[in-house]
């Protein structure tokens, strides 16, 4: 049996989970007090946090932590693989479309005036430099990033490996993104649902996986109006505009759970030409894509193996088990 | 046999009627009972913050709990946030 701890942070829902026996909560606490902590020095919306500091030296060189170095270069590594799909240099471009303030704060009062005007071009992550050696970077003049999805994957599978130092099986979810270590002890595989994006009470595919990682981005979560418009937070890099692709959620299963928010990501934003294409050169990903339409691609290798999206549920062991 | 039964039944009809009748509220009392004064309305559960605009301690999540457990272990779900 597992012990489950869950409470709120990097607003969403944390679950941590971990076997039953002696220390575990213990193990549950260190887990959650390092994901809160986590959380404050990355949030863009807290102006005290590292990513805040960085954000605002844009243009000079500004020393930072191990951690945050460590983020920043598989930033970089991802946003030459993905061929600039993966790029948090977006912010700028996500305030304008009315993303400057947290979500709680925009379904009470709504987006801000200033938001939607005409803005300058904006800077490619490209542009950054990162000097590994004396633990420094450098971000072009106007620059700002958000490191949103892919510093929530590094807090979740850090937090992981900590859980796992005292408690095997065990898992770590935030918002559904989750690591999974080991397999459970009563049972053959992790059980993830995953949820349809026009009903989340309603679960539309069953994956059974062994020890992964699972992240999904979508575009019906976090969404707002602005001037009479039905706005979500994935920029298209390519457009500086919400992306609008055909697909509505895109549900990677990886190793790792950063190269899973990644490839969740590039592969919603970059659309159906993506899914087949760009998937290919990761073999190791497995991807479940729901489009508007209400089709579920999968793939690489399951691709018309599925049924269409109603009726819903039904089990699939994917490749990871 | 059946003169015992008519005269228990008869002893017992003696019991009940001479026994103390419940007690009414008299005049007076009913005089002093007010009827309780309806209680306010409650306050309308503000989630975007307070008077002094500090953040609520309410907020708007995307909960995503599990959905049960099998051999052991929540059923996880998986939707984006």
């Amino acid at each position: 049996m597992m012990r489950v701890l869950d409470f709120a942070a990097m607003n969403t829902a944390v679950i941590l989970a971990a076997e039953a026996r002696t220390g575990v909560d213990d193990a549950l606490a260190a887990a959650r007090s390092f994901i809160e902590g986590a959380e404050r020095r990355f949030s863009r919306f807290l102006p005290e946090s590292e990513l805040s500091a960085l954000n605002a030296s844009a243009g000079d060189w500004q020393d930072i932590s191990k951690d945050l170095l460590e983020i920043l270069l598989a930033c970089a590594a991802f946003h030459g693989e993905t061929d600039g799909l993966f790029d948090p240099a977006i912010l700028p471009a996500l305030k304008n479309a009315g993303y400057d303030k947290s979500m709680v704060e925009i379904r009470a009062t709504g987006v801000s005036p200033r938001s939607g005007v005409p803005q300058p071009p904006r800077s490619r992550f490209g542009e950054i430099k990162i000097d590994s050696t004396r633990q420094r970077v450098r971000l072009a003049p106007g620059m700002q990033i958000d490191l949103g999805g892919i510093a929530k994957g590094w807090i979740v599978e850090r937090a992981a490996r900590l859980l796992a130092e005292w408690s095997m099986p065990c898992a770590v979810s935030a918002g559904g993104d989750m690591v999974f270590r080991g397999y459970p002890t009563d049972g053959r595989a992790w059980r993830v649902n995953i949820e349809d994006p026009l009903d989340p009470e309603r679960a539309i595919l069953g994956l059974r996986l062994g020890p992964c990682a699972v992240a999904t981005s979508s575009v019906t979560k976090r969404t707002w109006v602005q001037a009479g418009h039905l706005r979500h937070h994935l920029i298209d890099p390519r457009t500086g505009e919400p992306a609008a692709g055909n697909g509505l959620s895109v549900t990677v299963v990886a190793d790792s759970l950063v190269t899973a928010e990644v490839y969740a990501k590039a592969l919603l934003i970059g659309g159906q030409q993506e899914y087949s294409g760009r998937a290919s050169q990761r073999p190791d990903l497995s991807y479940y894509v729901v489009c508007s339409d209400g089709r579920i691609t999968t793939g690489p290798a399951e691709i018309e193996q599925l049924p269409s999206l109603d009726p819903i549920h039904f089990e699939y062991a994917a490749p990871h088990v | 046999m059946a003169l015992t039964s008519v005269f228990s039944f008869l002893i017992g009809w003696a019991m009940l009627a001479h026994a103390p009748k419940p007690t009414q509220a008299s005049a007076a009392a009913q005089s002093a009972a007010r009827p309780l004064p309806t209680l306010a309305p409650l306050a309308p559960l503000d989630l975007s913050g307070n008077a002094n605009g500090a953040a609520s301690s309410f907020t708007h999540l995307d909960i995503q709990q599990p959905q049960g457990m099998f051999g052991g272990a929540p059923i996880f779900t998986t939707g984006g946030s």
